[in-house]
């Protein structure tokens, strides 16, 4: 008995020994617990990008709402026959990925990432957060991160808090203070930086104006006198630029081993009606030498109709979009210049409408290569084309649907808040003729956050793809 | 190895006793003799059995006794008139009766040994025998014959049906993984298999990489080659298991491998084996319509140069014979007709041959075995093989008259140059996948042929040219081994230790072929693996009679257990060359990544048994732990077990000629967990650099500092009661256990700002009952008939979740929009998906279009668990002729099934047809104006007016609109079977089934006869498993099978078929 208390005893003794030694046997040593903001800022741009053009959120989804591509097989995304697991890379990586590596740069100490850092995480998780409530409307915003079940917030109070948060953004951010690494859109270029953030306010502000028309001017009367200016030439535009595998382009990797997309035959049909010289970048011609012209596929087909018009004669889209280094372009020159003659012909700023309408679309024009000045001129002479001052919506509207091409998201939001064009649901769509007004809400939310759920869902109309969100108005 | 020397102590004590009692009954038989029966009794070695009680059953009250001599002989004088039966019995022997006719008869009689008798010694934990009726808990012990004469590939399959509680799943047709489950789901989140341990070695039962792996490789213990297998012991529960700790929450499979002890001479032992498997389980495929869409198919390219020939479905023109170019005919029309089995026959007979010799001796210091055994297995997918070759070594060595020494070996090396294709093997390599998309016009034998061309260019490759061409591999090279030294201190004191260990490489390597369709270039990717755990040991045992009433065996230990685990990934994502299959072959940057981790538990346990006259027991272990998993402040956790076993028909003398035994038990135990190691500190991951410039992100996955360890306690309660001379044999067992503070990595919303954060919580109940019942409904000299049957019913809820309750579901897994959950409130395991949207009379809601409509408030359809589990056993003895076979229920309990969802999609399933002509009640309809834009106008003949044309597949959704009126809008067939297809409520099963789980026919050959030629002894059997359904309720699949061997259970997507097995067997001694 005595020998045994012994041993107790001197087992007792070496384990608080042996503590020391347990708990270096538990440090991980295949990841940190430390991170650099310079890696976490290229990783938050590097997966926006992806996010942003990717398939999931992209050309699996809102670019075939706004009917700018169009399924030639498994066309059910395209007949809006999805489900609500088909929305939730939007969700789970802007949540989880983007916004959580931005709060740990924002929650950094100032010796650990200084302000400009701080200017720039803030810059981009509001991006984030407008991607996220642009595409499903009411979503948590002021309680991410702090709790497992965080509230929704009202797409409001997003928009809102947005318009703050960027203001605040803006003030942190300086071009005389320290220097930021691993920016590699724009090169820890901080003024750019700051036309970025006023930029983003100009788009955040429209969203609103039809519903909180005061406090949308006041936002953009803040953004376009804001001393650090807006983006002002295609040279700052927001873009990402993919190099080679593992690093090339979404779309472009998609098409190296699947053919499910082509050009939508609504768009290809508008750009002959308006002789739109962008044609040639945004399709190919068929790979049936024998067609010899532009020919979109329609929306909405069942497969067997889709696949029917013809793998060899569609037109995929343009070689401009599916190389390996093609651009994932995220805030353009030429949307500041439409915004710019929204804020005009609203009244919320002086200007001239018709001459910042016209040159969004040589800034689109110049994004896509086309510099021809007896082109543009040509082109902008259409009467089809002219500004129509007594309905901006249509003139804005149709040209900004052509100018975001690709960028599935925000063409997919524009669409929806100025209803031009007018767009009509495939034959064998399944929404009662109805075109997606909004993404379902991952269907996890429903199992993991279902009160907050449930109160979303009550303040904002069911979890239905035709649901119309807050700043949607008819 | 102690049950051996158990058996050879306790044949000792029964020639002691033998001795007092012949000089007893000398003095107490005689009487007037009229009749002499002389002979002597033998066990199956022909070694003569000394004690057995030999009467002479009479009109009397009294039989007249005797008992057998040290040698087995025995002697009765009786006045009773012949002819008359003897009746032998002796604990551990099967009774046996023979009749004597005349006087002076010699008797030799052949007890056969019964492995279910009570007095039996078993292993339990840390390997200690115990006599059976001393255990305050359920163990089932499962001998070398029950294992080695099926021939399962995987070790874990031949345990189906046999043991009651154990549920086992086979995951992916013949050469796949396997899980094993006793009691139920204890562990909301965790591996809820039992701990492996093989003469007290712990081994890893892993099943690495099992989410991305294209594979379902094979579960580690199926490494063990059951033909080396003495005993396997399952300690159900934590009672029994409380002594091994952490990992023994679920339950312990002992492993006791064969030794030389007792060996006379040279043993050598020579099994050889060959076993035959088919596809047992393939989905009943349609055969009148073709590939297509809207009866319309022409092949130019196969994707999507002809008329819907990118079509990957079954909805094309009528297999009647019309020409139409196909992928063969090089544009030519050629008949267009059905192929009923061109899936049936890219699938071959897979065969197994298994060889193994071992040889064994022993003298008075000595004691070896030595095996070695080869199995090669070649799948039933053309091009899979599995080659494992298994050399073990078991010695001891009487150092000195106090000291033993030994170690032992196990060295396997498992080869598979190609391993069959899952569902998550995609496109590349699926074979499932392809072949419920597959044409059913498809002639296979063109593919065979020619692995260059396909029927579809879209989506996918040649399958002769998957399997040949785009393969997996897989190496493990392992070694499980100890060294052990035994030391006598003191009478009844001795000294255990033992250093163990288990170690592994496994290595796979992954090749896509240059021009496989959706991988154009290719890709090349190898994965290694190195698994380590040691354990060192060293117990005390003390075991003495305290006094004439008392015994006390007691038991203290120590042990240090380091695991670790190493993981290296290479991908040439795009392959420079052809054919060229190495990392530096490469378009493109490798993507790489590597993980290493290591734990350390420190423990020291006791336990003691204290017994009292041989019929009253009390059993009490403790352990502690201290795990460098946990933070500092709770790495020291202890749990006690405390169990009790008392034999009510010895203590107050209740035997009689009906009762034979009766015993209570129960036990109340507490086991703790740790951590896997890491799980403390949030971390950030690096990704593959940005054009120089590093990334680190969020890994999604918020870990906890204040982790405490998990805890689960159980109570359980048992009968055990044995009439009719062990005629009637019944296990009553009741458990109640609840696990707590799980550690649990809880799925949550990404707006909390992680997908899953890892908590504390949860609680789970499981209680249920298991039952086993042995009968021996005929027994006489030459024939006999046993009868095993078990019943095990597991009622799990789910209590708590997180102690916030903010969390009302943990996600176990998921697959086709279908959730497994643990949800509060209910059984673990609930299927949640999307259902039916429904009106309040229950009718399914349509839309104007006529399709059903989906509610978008998900429901659980169902749960995985079962209600029940059942076997039954029958064993048919006559003479040296065994017949035995065996029947498992699964009763109750959902599955969800991608295969049926999926085959109703592409229109390829026999289920698809109804409504698909008017022969199979299809109604005609016409499109005005042949526009097929425009609404179908239903028809009540076949004609329409004059220029339209006329389709037969119209079909009405049981259905109502949302006004409430019926659903009359006509839809085809092919929009029907597609309807549901995000509906999962649709493809929701009962996994109801009985299976003729297994046949088997054995014959021993005559001792006397195979004397002459040399030999010991020799068996001839034949088995076969898996034979067919009795009963089953989901269509096209095996509802048994699974994904993988975690707890996302049913779900099923486009697994491989099962098969059954035809296997023979021979055994030779020497």
């Amino acid at each position: 008995m005595l020998k045994n208390i012994f041993i107790l005893f001197l087992f007792a003794t070496l384990f608080t020994a042996c503590n020391d030694q347990l708990d270096k046997i538990n440090e991980n040593p295949n990841a940190t617990e430390h991170p650099l903001p310079a890696y976490l800022l290229t990783g938050s741009e590097k997966q926006g990008a992806d996010l942003y053009w990717g398939s999931e959120s992209n050309f699996n989804s809102s670019l075939l709402f706004v009917q700018q591509w169009a399924k030639i097989q498994y066309t059910e995304p395209d007949r809006y026959d999805v489900s609500n697991t088909d929305f939730t890379s939007l969700w789970n990586t802007g949540y989880a990925t983007l916004i959580t590596d931005l709060n740990t740069i924002l929650n950094f100490t100032d010796e650990e990432a200084n302000s400009n850092y701080k200017g720039v995480a803030l810059a981009l998780r509001s991006w984030v957060f407008q991607l996220l409530t642009d595409a499903y409307g009411d979503v948590p915003y002021s309680e991410v991160g702090q709790n497992t079940t965080p509230a929704y917030d009202t797409q409001r109070e997003v928009y809102l808090g947005l318009l703050s948060d960027l203001a605040e953004a803006q003030s942190l951010l300086s071009t005389s203070g320290d220097a930021i690494d691993g920016d590699v859109v724009y090169d820890g270029d901080i003024a750019k930086w700051k036309k970025f953030v006023n930029s983003l306010r100009l788009r955040i502000a429209l969203r609103i104006a039809d519903r909180e028309p005061e406090l949308a001017e006041e936002a953009i009367v803040a953004a376009t006198t804001d001393d650090a200016g807006l983006i002002s030439s295609n040279t700052e535009i927001f873009q990402f630029i993919y190099t080679s595998s593992p690093q090339q382009n979404p779309a472009s990797a998609w098409f190296e081993t699947r053919d499910d997309y082509r050009i939508s035959k609504t768009l290809v049909d508008k750009l002959y009606e308006l002789s739109d010289p962008r044609l040639p970048v945004y399709a190919q011609l068929p790979s049936d030498e024998t067609v010899n012209e532009y020919v979109g596929a329609a929306n909405g087909l069942s497969t067997s109709e889709a696949n029917s018009q013809g793998f060899a004669k569609t037109s995929k889209p343009g070689t401009y979009f599916l190389t390996s280094e093609s651009p994932a372009v995220i805030f353009s020159y030429s949307e500041v210049l439409f915004a710019l003659a929204e804020a005009t012909a609203r009244g919320y700023i002086t200007g001239d409408a018709e001459q910042l309408y016209n040159d969004a679309i040589v800034a689109s024009f110049t994004q896509f290569g086309i510099t021809d000045a007896t082109v543009v001129a040509a082109y902008l002479a259409q009467s089809l084309v002219k500004y129509d001052a007594s309905n901006y919506k249509k003139s804005i509207g149709t040209q900004k649907w052509i100018a975001f091409y690709g960028q599935g998201l925000d063409a997919f939001t524009e669409w929806r808040r100025l209803d031009y064009p007018v767009l009509i649901a495939g034959p064998s769509t399944v929404l009662d003729g109805e075109i997606p007004s909004r993404f379902f809400y991952p269907g996890t939310e429903q199992s993991l956050n279902g009160i907050s759920y449930q109160a979303a869902v009550a303040n904002q109309g069911t979890d239905l793809l035709t649901t119309k969100l807050w700043f949607d108005i008819e | 190895m102690n049950m051996q020397r158990i058996s050879t102590i306790s044949k000792y004590i029964r020639k002691v006793c033998l001795a007092v009692l012949l000089l007893l009954l000398e003095h107490g038989v005689y009487a007037q003799t009229v009749s002499v029966v002389n002979g002597e009794v033998r066990d199956a070695q022909q070694q003569g059995i000394p004690g057995v009680t030999v009467a002479l059953r009479t009109s009397a009250t009294t039989a007249i006794v005797t008992v057998s001599d040290i040698n087995g002989k025995f002697s009765l004088n009786t006045d009773q008139s012949l002819p008359a039966t003897v009746v032998f019995n002796m604990v551990g022997f099967n009774t046996k009766e023979v009749k004597v006719k005349r006087s002076g008869e010699q008797l030799i009689v052949t007890l056969e040994e019964n492995i279910s008798q009570l007095d039996e010694v078993v292993v339990t934990a840390l390997g200690i025998s115990r006599e059976r009726k001393s255990l305050g808990y359920t163990t089932q012990e499962l001998k070398s014959r029950d294992l080695s004469n099926n021939k399962e590939s995987n070790l874990l399959n031949g345990l189906s049906g046999k043991v009651a509680g154990v549920r086992i799943t086979n995951s992916q047709g013949d050469m796949g993984s396997s899980r094993i489950v006793i009691r139920g789901e204890t562990s909301i989140a965790g591996n809820n298999q039992p701990l492996f341990i093989v003469d007290g070695i712990p081994v890893d039962n892993s099943q690495l990489n099992v989410g991305g792996a294209t594979r379902d490789f094979r579960n580690a213990v199926a490494d063990l080659n059951s033909e080396d297998i003495e005993s396997l012991s399952i300690l159900k529960g934590p009672n029994a298991a409380a002594l091994y700790g952490s990992r023994a929450a679920h339950g312990v499979i002992l492993i006791t491998t064969k030794t030389g002890k007792g060996q006379k001479g040279l043993g050598i032992s020579v099994n050889s084996g060959v076993s035959f498997a088919t596809v047992a389980t393939l989905p009943k495929f349609q055969n009148v319509f073709g590939q297509g869409s809207n009866g319309k198919f022409s092949y130019v390219d196969g994707k999507g140069g002809g008329v819907n020939d990118g079509v990957d479905e079954s909805w094309g023109p009528e297999m009647d014979g019309r020409l139409i170019p196909q992928f063969f005919s090089n544009g030519e029309a050629v008949p267009f007709v059905a192929h009923p089995d061109n899936v049936k026959d890219f699938f071959k007979t897979g065969v197994t041959y298994d060889n193994g010799i071992s040889i064994a001796g022993s003298d008075e210091k000595h004691d070896f075995r030595l095996g070695i055994n080869n199995q090669t297995q070649k799948g039933t997918v053309p091009n899979t093989e599995i080659k494992k070759n298994n050399f073990t070594l078991n010695t001891n060595y009487q150092l000195t008259k106090n000291i033993k020494i030994g170690a032992t070996a196990n060295y396997v090396v498992t080869d598979a140059p190609n391993l069959p294709g899952g569902p998550s093997g995609g496109r590349a390599a699926g074979v499932m996948l392809q072949f419920l998309w597959f044409g059913r016009q498809v002639d296979i034998n063109e593919l065979k042929n020619n692995r260059d061309v396909n029927w579809n260019n879209s989506y996918y490759s040649n399958p002769y040219w998957n399997t040949y061409y785009n393969t997996t591999s897989q190496k493990r090279n392992r070694l499980i081994g100890d060294i052990h030294l035994e030391a006598k201190l003191a009478p009844g004191l001795d000294l255990r230790l033992r250093s163990g260990t288990d170690y592994y490489n496994d290595r796979r390597k992954y090749k896509i072929k240059y021009g496989t369709s959706g991988t154009p270039y290719g890709s090349y990717a190898e994965d290694a693996y190195t698994i380590n755990e040691n354990n060192t040991e060293a117990i005390l045992h003390y075991n003495r009679n305290l006094s004439n009433d008392f015994t006390l065996d007691a038991l203290a230990g120590f042990n240090v257990r380091n695991r670790t685990y190493e993981n290296n990934y290479q991908k040439a994502p795009r392959l420079a060359v052809p054919d060229l299959y190495t990392l530096t072959n490469s378009r493109d940057a490798l993507t790489s990544s590597n993980s290493y981790s290591k734990l350390r538990v420190y423990s020291g346990f006791a336990s003691a048994q204290l017994g009292y006259r041989g019929y009253a027991y009390l059993n009490i272990t403790a352990r502690n732990d201290w795990s460098s998993t946990l933070p500092r402040s709770n790495r020291s956790y202890f749990y006690p077990s405390v169990s009790a076993s008392f034999v009510l028909s010895e203590a107050f003398n209740w035997k009689n000629e009906v009762l034979d035994f009766l015993k209570i038990r129960g036990g109340w135990s507490e086991v703790g967990s740790d951590a896997d190691p890491y799980q403390l500190a949030t971390v950030y991951d690096f990704q593959t650099a940005y054009d120089g410039n590093p990334i680190q992100t969020s890994s999604k996955k918020k870990l906890n500092p204040d982790l405490k360890p998990e805890t689960t306690r159980s109570t359980e309660l048992g009968l055990e009661l044995s009439v009719w001379r062990n005629r009637i044999h019944l296990d009553l067992g009741y458990y109640n256990t609840n696990s707590f503070n799980q550690i649990l990595e809880i799925k949550t919303s990404a707006s909390s700002g992680y997908t899953s954060q890892l908590l504390n919580a949860g609680k789970i109940n499981n209680h249920g009952v298991e039952v086993q019942l042995g009968l021996v409904p005929v027994q006489n000299g030459k024939f006999k008939w046993n009868v095993n049957l078990n019943y095990a019913k597991n009622n799990s809820e789910v209590k708590v979740l997180d102690y916030a309750g903010q969390i009302q579901n943990y996600t176990i897994g998921s697959s086709g929009g279908v959730e497994v959950l643990a949800s509060v409130g209910q059984a673990y395991g609930a299927l949640y998906g999307t259902a039916y949207l429904r009106d309040d009379n229950g009718n399914i809601v349509v839309g104007a279009n006529g399709l059903p409509k989906a509610d978008p408030q998900k429901r659980v359809l169902g749960h995985y668990t079962p209600n029940w589990l059942g076997g039954i056993s029958n064993t048919l003895t006559y003479k040296n002729i065994e017949l035995s076979f065996l029947i498992d229920a699964n009763v109750g309990g959902k599955i969800f099934s991608g295969t049926n969802r999926t085959g109703n999609y592409t229109g390829v399933l026999a289920q698809t047809m109804q409504g698909r002509d008017a022969e199979h009640g299809g109604l005609f309809y016409y499109y005005p104006g042949n526009s097929s834009s425009a609404s179908k106008t239903v028809i009540s003949g076949s004609t329409a007016p004059s220029g339209e044309t006329v389709y037969e597949d119209g079909m009405i959704f049981n259905g109502a609109y949302a006004d409430g009126t019926a659903n009359s809008t006509v839809i085809s067939a092919q929009e029907y079977y597609k309807a549901s297809y995000n509906i999962s409520e649709a493809y929701i099963y009962s996994a109801t089934y009985v299976k003729f789980r297994e046949i088997k026919l054995s014959y021993t050959f005559n001792s006397n006869l195979i004397k002459k030629i040399g030999l010991q002894a020799a068996s001839l059997s034949a088995v076969g498993r898996n034979l067919f359904f009795i009963y089953k309720d989901a269509p096209n699949i095996d509802p048994e099978t699974a994904f993988n061997t975690g707890n996302a259970q049913g779900l099923e997507s486009l697994s491989l078929p099962t098969v059954r097995t035809i296997g023979f067997n021979l055994n030779l001694k020497f």
